[in-house]
């Protein structure tokens, strides 16, 4: 009698465990595969990587341009600086320094990236919604960013790496 | 906004591979009375970009090292004062110090 319970315990064990195994999402090595299986949704990739771009490029503006545009533009005619960080003499020694030019070229692409994507939504929310004008908006706009980021990449490695 | 100061700086370096004239007249350009004052309400645009930016950021995406997730104006605090660092290194490191 005792064994039995305990055989009949055992089996009810063997069967939530059983249960519980095939309820649950972690099934390793056990996924059914269908030959004829439907088709999977079409993977969205653009969409994420050009608004990780924007984050990335609201960032670098939020962090660097203020301090960058306060120097080069109106630290000297202001009189609020020592010297002019942007005169000739002085930037173009400065320019020989290969962090400035990765400096210039990640403010560049990034706010490139950042404004671009945002003036596309502004614009959509002007009004601009139907399928082919956004098309056509991301177009543009994204060519804008990637061909600026692109010169941005050639003066920067110009006279460094080639 | 931030897309036309990446295309300017575009331009920067364009006139400074050019030589010491085309750098030398684009700066005159942009330290003109018409264009230093629209660069300046521009500028004021880009600190204003700069101080919402870290004040969403605890908003969007509400940070949780402790069991409440952080206020965001903990979170800005952190962010301004992470700007003036970066802006200390950018000064130091890019420009060459004072």
């Amino acid at each position: 009698m005792r064994s039995c319970i305990s055989c009949s315990e055992g089996s009810e064990t063997a069967e939530e465990i059983s249960e519980t195994r095939e309820s649950l999402a972690w099934n390793p090595g056990r996924e059914t595969v269908h030959a004829d299986g439907e088709a999977r949704e079409h993977e969205v990739f653009l969409e994420p990587l050009l608004w990780g771009l924007f984050s990335l490029g609201g960032f670098i503006t939020a962090f660097l341009f203020p301090i960058t545009l306060f120097l080069l533009f109106f630290a000297a005619p202001f009189g609020l600086w020592p010297t002019d960080p942007a005169a000739y003499s002085v930037f173009v020694l400065r320019w020989q320094d290969p962090l400035v030019r990765v400096f210039f070229f990640v403010l560049i692409g990034g706010s490139l990236f950042h404004g671009t994507h945002r003036l596309k939504f502004m614009l959509v929310d002007a009004g601009l919604r139907s399928p082919g004008v956004q098309a056509f908006l991301d177009i543009i706009l994204n060519a804008v960013a990637i061909l600026g980021s692109l010169g941005a990449l050639y003066y920067a490695a110009r006279g460094w790496l080639f | 906004m931030s897309a036309i100061y990446g295309l300017i700086f575009l331009i920067m370096l364009r006139d400074l591979r050019a030589g010491e004239s085309a750098y030398a007249a684009f700066l005159t350009l942009m330290r003109t009375p018409p264009l230093l004052y629209v660069n300046l309400v521009l500028f004021a645009l880009v600190v204003w970009h700069a101080v919402s930016w870290f004040m969403l950021i605890g908003k969007a995406q509400p940070i949780q090292f402790t069991e409440r997730p952080l206020s965001w104006k903990l979170v800005f605090g952190i962010n301004v004062l992470l700007w003036i660092g970066v802006s200390g290194a950018v000064v130091y490191l890019v420009f060459g110090g004072i």
